[in-house]
């Protein structure tokens, strides 16, 4: 175990499925920032899809008979921001992947909106940073663009004044501990996960399916110990519901992890009883 | 709408050449499907209910269990089709990737209290790709996939056959094959882009 795992080369056990379960969580997380793995998933799980359609089988009969009737009493997920079109979005789709094709665009606008919610951008320009530096050994160009972003990253991150959202090495580390262990909280489809090792003290918040706070508010993460709670970090989901979120603070002391809705910016104490618990050991 | 009569006419079955237009009509069934529309839902069975029902067969294996997990599958398109996004890969793609996921949670949760590493050290893992269930179907795509995974070094092939058709991860994959963790990653990884571009995926 004292050998850190190099996340990009997980792209093709986790196409194939063969991440045990905490593995899989973190390299979504990771994924959610690499673009370069992103891609490369993508095209390794539509090759995996390719040895399963070499499978065929047919259900037997009554399984059609008995869907129709099922997915009659199943309610639908409802459409997010951005899946109003989705036939128009078949006829226009693009060959190059959409980070190529919108490159720095997307991160110039980005910076136009980052008074709104600074985490989100700091999370998004790590993912273009990623993407640049595939692109950085074929254009020189690339490399300038490149400096420019992570300038802007650095300038950022600052100013937010929290650590970034998400480090790879920060989740290498967590889940090279021996003693790493997870817990998960499901409430309808919202889930909590904390991977975390009690002998470093150290953890990783990931969320899924989380609607976003109230405006000009913001979810925090308290450490609730022996003494009272004590802040961990602030997060908010992206589009997709998801955050991931290193937690700051001595986790050894830590007997539960509680989230609440804070003004932006966080409070010193929680202002309620948290919506969601995770226990710790 | 000028697309609604198509569906009522498979362009080909799964077994055949998948041409073009094929995969598109899946995409357009599956978005239909988001917006709930229960006759493209019908239709995008036709057209991959025996799909998912062979991955799921080859995975999980037994009959009752893989027709549960089958119907499960497809009962989560139904539900979350509205995630599904063309842009980054087919309906197809989506739906398998789905079923595999479900037949690996089931064969998982379903083995976790016996020693399955024992089990198929006994077993020989090996079986001949054509002896897969009485029930499939020797198709184009079998021949093209096989075709495909001979081009594969040994280790590449049992690394990938072994955690895709039999639901073991890399850690088990690892010691059934007495090889080190970050070579059977590696061989796991390597083997499927060789796949890839020997079955041509864009």
């Amino acid at each position: 175990m004292s050998q850190r795992p190099d996340l990009h080369t997980l792209t093709g056990a986790y196409a194939v499925d063969a991440l045990p379960e905490e593995e899989r969580v973190l390299f979504e997380a990771h994924l959610a920032v690499c673009g370069a793995c992103g891609q490369e998933v993508q095209e390794l799980q539509a090759t995996a899809a390719r040895l399963g359609a070499a499978s065929v089988a047919g259900a037997p009969a009554g399984v059609r008979e008995q869907l129709l009737v099922q997915i009659d009493q199943v309610r639908q997920e409802r459409p997010g921001p951005g899946v109003d079109a989705p036939v128009e979005a078949v006829a226009a789709r693009r060959v190059v992947p959409r980070w190529v094709a919108n490159g720095l665009g997307i991160a110039a606008a980005l910076l136009v909106v980052a008074v709104g919610g600074l985490a989100v951008v700091v999370a998004s320009l790590q993912g273009q940073v990623a993407d640049l530096e595939v692109l950085a050994g074929d254009a020189e160009r690339t490399s300038a663009e490149l400096r420019t972003v992570t300038e802007r990253l650095a300038e950022l991150e600052q100013q937010a004044g929290e650590p970034p959202v998400l480090t790879s090495s920060a989740l290498t580390d967590v889940l090279a501990a021996p003693d790493v262990i997870t817990v998960s909280v499901t409430h309808d489809d919202v889930l909590g996960r904390v991977v975390a090792s009690p002998t470093r003290g150290e953890a990783v918040f990931i969320a899924e399916n989380w609607s976003p706070a109230p405006s000009e508010h913001t979810y925090v993460l308290w450490l609730i110990t022996p003494d009272g709670a004590v802040p961990a970090g602030l997060f908010d989901p992206d589009e997709q519901g998801r955050a991931t979120r290193v937690m700051t603070g001595d986790m050894a002391r830590a007997t539960a992890i509680g989230i609440t809705i804070e003004p932006e910016g966080g409070s010193p104490v929680p202002s309620d009883e948290p919506m969601m618990t995770l226990q710790l050991g | 709408m000028a697309l609604e009569g198509r569906w009522l006419h498979p362009v080909a079955g799964p077994d055949e050449v998948r041409a073009p237009e094929q995969v598109r009509d899946e995409e357009v069934l599956l978005l239909a499907v988001a917006r709930g529309d229960q006759a493209a839902f019908a239709a995008l069975y036709d057209r991959v209910g025996s799909l998912v029902h062979g991955i799921v067969r080859r995975v999980v294996r037994d009959p009752a269990q893989s027709e549960e997990v089958t119907q499960e599958v497809m009962v989560e398109v139904w539900r979350s089709a509205v995630r599904f996004d063309p842009e980054r890969g087919s309906a197809r793609t989506w739906i398998l990737t789905m079923a595999h996921r479900r037949a690996i949670d089931r064969v998982r949760s379903e083995q976790a209290s016996r020693n399955r590493t024992a089990r198929v050290a006994d077993q020989q893992y090996a079986r001949d790709f054509d002896e897969v269930s009485e029930r499939v179907e020797v198709s184009f795509e079998h021949e093209q996939v096989r075709g495909a995974l001979s081009t594969l070094t040994d280790l590449q092939r049992q690394a990938v056959e072994l955690a895709y058709y039999q639901g073991y991860t890399y850690r088990e994959v690892a010691e059934l094959l007495d090889t080190p963790l970050g070579t059977v990653k590696t061989r796991m990884r390597d083997g499927l882009i060789r796949l890839r571009d020997a079955l041509g995926v864009a």
